[in-house]
């Protein structure tokens, strides 16, 4: 395990990579995108299971903290998605380096998942398949969750309510998986078959207390990868 | 924009025979003050950023003000890889802290450290100290603390305005029995050693105040921070009670921050932390 900064001195992102334990042929990359808040305290350890995980299947891993986040380089009011959006293109492009990879992987975890997708659209020829894991379907809901007692500004929430799942789906790569432990009833009108797995919701307190871990879904992403 | 990192620098880095996970923060060598070195220890599971980003923006601060901070993570915890070898949890944390220390003082020239903990952190940064004699300081974020009798009166009375607790009095389920029965127990069976402790068993064991006696035996001094959720802390000066012997008067001050929650949720404590804890810093 390798921790390290990358990005540019005016935004350090504090990274986590870990080489392939064993590869053959072309060397495989997946960049990890965590959530936000303190969705993204919870699922720390659920995340860096699965980059061990994925590491010892044969790829090149690196989770990252997006600036303004974790301990990456910025103060918490500084974090947006627009900014998140280009910490991960900086992500994929080190990861690229450091690996030798033409590709990579890009499997992200509820906000993580929305910020993936963007990404994924933006830049298809350079990913190679996408995992949205639990993603916020809606951002308007969503940000209710959020609005009580949170630090995020106004800015920051606008930028939230204005996820839509549906619609970003447009231009993703062929290759991608949308992977749920918590069913919603608005996952029926998304256009992308949604896969549910009977395991522990990473991102909540009760199961960082209780120790559990999505076992089931890591193993899934990690077949489905394979 | 500016450079973000105008007034500190820092470092990720591997610590220790473990190679636990860490971030070093510094000011730039001109501005570094000739001070212990601040390290922060996890707040149970979470990994060393602690709970909204608390410890990153205390480890920043610290540093614009001369301070070489250290956060990282217990093996196991965070990005830190589980130890490989049967030693219990607690002893590996104490281990843990010690390969820090060490990796600190052959890289960074420091001598002289402040342990600071929130809750497990407390208490694992009190256990830790009396092994040690480069901490010199603890900030200390709602540690355990023993039952006092003062303690069971609020608490008794607590639990006499609740009909139910009545019942379960009468029906041999009470907590407070259990409680004052561990008490007992555990009083006849005082403990000298830190081996087969555990942070469960640790407010019933003798061992506790053992540690703050030789801890300020030892001049180490102590900062105390008590949120509106301390557990088992149910009035101000229980601290005081708790460790008589270990005269603590002279060597700790006290802070209460009634309207914090237990992992300082909002952001208006966490700055007031800040400011707490580099005004005791630089009170020395």
């Amino acid at each position: 395990m390798n921790p390290l900064f990358i990005g540019t001195a005016t935004r350090r992102l504090f990274g986590l990579y870990e080489p392939a334990a064993a590869s053959r042929g072309k060397p495989r990359a997946a960049v990890l995108c965590y959530p936000w808040g303190m969705e993204y305290i919870y699922a720390h350890r659920t995340m860096r299971q699965l980059a061990s995980r994925l590491s010892a299947a044969g790829f090149h891993t690196l989770r990252f903290d997006y600036f303004g986040t974790g301990d990456s380089s910025g103060e918490a009011d500084q974090a947006d998605l627009v900014g998140s959006n280009s910490d991960v293109e900086a992500a994929m492009e080190a990861l690229r380096d450091i690996a030798g990879a033409s590709k990579v992987v890009l499997i992200g975890l509820r906000i993580g998942a929305n910020i993936a997708v963007s990404v994924a659209a933006k830049h298809q020829s350079q990913v190679e398949a996408l995992v949205l894991w639990d993603p916020i379907v809606s951002g308007a809901q969503y940000a209710q969750t959020l609005a009580e007692g949170s630090d995020i500004s106004d800015r920051v929430l606008g930028e939230i309510r204005s996820l839509d799942l549906q619609s970003s789906l447009e231009g993703i790569p062929e290759r991608s998986m949308i992977l749920v432990t918590e069913r919603l009833p608005s996952h029926e009108q998304l256009r992308l078959p949604v896969e549910f797995v009977q395991a522990a919701c990473p991102w909540v307190e009760e199961i960082t207390l209780s120790g559990a871990l999505p076992v089931t879904a890591m193993k899934r992403i990690e077949e489905w990868l394979r | 924009m500016a450079a973000v990192e105008a007034t500190y620098k820092e470092q990720a880095v591997l610590l220790g025979r473990h190679s636990l996970v860490g971030i070093v923060t510094r000011p730039p060598p001109a501005q570094q003050r000739d001070e212990p070195a601040i390290v922060v220890l996890n707040t149970g599971i979470v990994h060393r950023v602690g709970h909204h980003r608390m410890y990153v923006r205390l480890s920043r601060e610290l540093a614009k003000s001369g301070r070489t901070v250290v956060r990282f993570d217990f093996a196991g915890i965070g990005d830190s890889k589980p130890r490989n070898d049967s030693t219990s949890p607690l002893m590996a944390s104490l281990a843990d802290i010690r390969e820090v220390l060490d990796s600190l003082e052959k890289s960074h020239d420091v001598h002289k450290f402040v342990l600071v903990g929130l809750c497990s952190g407390a208490d694992h940064a009190v256990l830790y100290t009396h092994m040690d004699s480069r901490v010199v300081g603890l900030v200390l974020m709602d540690p355990t603390l023993p039952p006092t009798f003062r303690y069971y009166v609020h608490y008794v009375m607590q639990r006499l305005k609740n009909v139910r607790n009545w019942i379960s009095v009468a029906t041999g389920r009470s907590g407070l029995m259990r409680l004052v029965s561990t008490h007992l127990i555990n009083r006849m069976r005082p403990r000298a050693e830190v081996e087969g402790l555990n942070l469960q068993n640790l407010r019933f064991s003798s061992y506790l105040p053992q540690c703050y006696r030789a801890a300020t035996a030892r001049g180490v001094r102590m900062l105390a921070v008590f949120t509106s959720v301390s557990v088992r802390h149910t009035y101000k000066q229980q601290m005081l009670d708790a460790f008589p012997e270990a005269s603590l008067g002279g060597q700790l001050r006290l802070e209460f921050f009634p309207e914090s929650d237990h992992v300082f949720s909002g952001e208006r404590e966490r700055d007031r932390l800040r400011g707490v804890i580099a005004d005791w810093l630089d009170s020395r």
